[in-house]
């Protein structure tokens, strides 16, 4: 490879350019790691992890709400019929997050292809935060 | 004099291992948004830690598991600290796992050749996730009994499968017993290795493929 070609972001040529991992991209790395410890740290000693009161079988609590993180696929489940919900989160969806990559040169043979599917990805995202916050909020 | 050094160097080549991994170059293009990943890693770093603290004292038996939460919490040193950043570096866990999924779709970092890595980070999220919930049942608390009770009654209607993944979470007709020491165990033995192996398969396929150009 002639020098010349040095600054081509080539990935054939990132053996050559950029920063050295130690200690200008370690620097770095490490700081933001320092700054993660420090905040769980202080979460974790502002606001303790709650016990709540033991698990009783014939008491239901009012407003059972799972984790943050199902949220949306809990408030999907309120609009559509429970079975359609579950056939699109647990058997349509996951195969198609984990396989899209295999399907990018067909995607992008059409021009818009990439524009298309990453603005599908943008609005699908705030509609899971918008779905999630009306479940946090209990919508019916 | 011969050092330790020289001792692993001769047999190890560790000399220039170490100088390649050390001089290793990071592309220009990486800035902060590139941090997730590895933020996500720190995560799972703590959550082992802390996680096999706790496991010193829990107890995964219906008569025993919120007791011996509340005397790790009450008695034990830095228990309350303990559970705590288990807890929140959960939560912070999955925000980072999924940030660091947007940065990675947004850049373009999935497309080929680096569908595998993609792949395998995919899992790696739906394990994050397996992690949460099967964590969730743990302190045998009101709302880990009820959220389990509708997080396993949705599985059991996943159409064909579901009678028997409802069946392999529980093991038994209702929360109990079984379906406590099979939550312990997916949560500190099955998702623990296969979250290592995956781990060490999406960083080695990092290493080997290098950061992704921008688009």
């Amino acid at each position: 490879m002639s020098p010349n070609d040095s600054c081509e972001t080539d990935s054939h040529d990132e053996e050559h350019s950029g920063v050295p991992f130690f200690p200008d991209h370690f620097v770095k790395e490490a700081s933001v790691m320092a700054l993660v410890v420090a905040g769980v740290l202080f979460l974790a000693t502002l606001i303790p992890a709650p016990m709540g009161s033991p698990a009783d079988a014939l008491k239901t609590p009012a407003g059972i709400k799972p984790e943050w993180y199902f949220l949306s696929v809990y408030q999907i489940l309120k609009y559509v019929p429970k079975t359609v919900g579950i056939i699109i989160t647990f058997l349509i969806f996951p195969p198609i997050l984990m396989l899209f990559p295999f399907f990018y040169k067909r995607i992008t043979a059409w021009h818009y292809g990439r524009l298309v599917l990453h603005t599908i990805v943008a609005l699908g995202v705030f509609f899971a935060i918008f779905l999630a916050s009306l479940a946090y909020l209990g919508f019916e | 004099m011969r050092t330790p050094i020289d001792f692993l160097d001769e047999r190890f080549d560790v000399r220039r291992a170490t100088r390649e991994f050390i001089n290793h170059p990071v592309p220009d293009h990486v800035n902060w948004l590139y941090c997730f990943g590895g933020i996500t890693f720190l995560c799972f770093l703590i959550q082992a830690v802390t996680g096999i603290l706790l496991a010193f004292y829990y107890q995964p038996t219906m008569d025993a598991a919120y007791t011996s939460i509340l005397h790790i919490m009450d008695d034990i040193p830095f228990g309350v600290l303990i559970r705590s950043l288990h807890a929140w570096t959960a939560n912070i866990m999955i925000i980072m796992v999924v940030f660091h999924m947007l940065r990675v779709f947004f850049h373009g970092a999935y497309r080929p050749p680096r569908e595998l890595n993609w792949l395998t980070g995919v899992i790696l999220f739906f394990i994050t996730i397996t992690f949460g919930f099967s964590g969730y049942l743990l302190p045998m608390n009101q709302l880990s009994y009820w959220a389990t009770k509708v997080g396993t009654e949705i599985s059991g209607a996943i159409p064909f499968a579901g009678q028997y993944v409802q069946a392999f979470l529980l093991g038994g007709e209702k929360i109990g017993d079984a379906t406590l020491t099979r939550f312990y165990t997916i949560h500190v033995v099955i998702l623990p290795v296969t979250i290592s192996a995956l781990l060490v398969a999406h960083f080695l396929m990092v290493r080997k493929q290098g950061i992704a150009d921008p688009l």
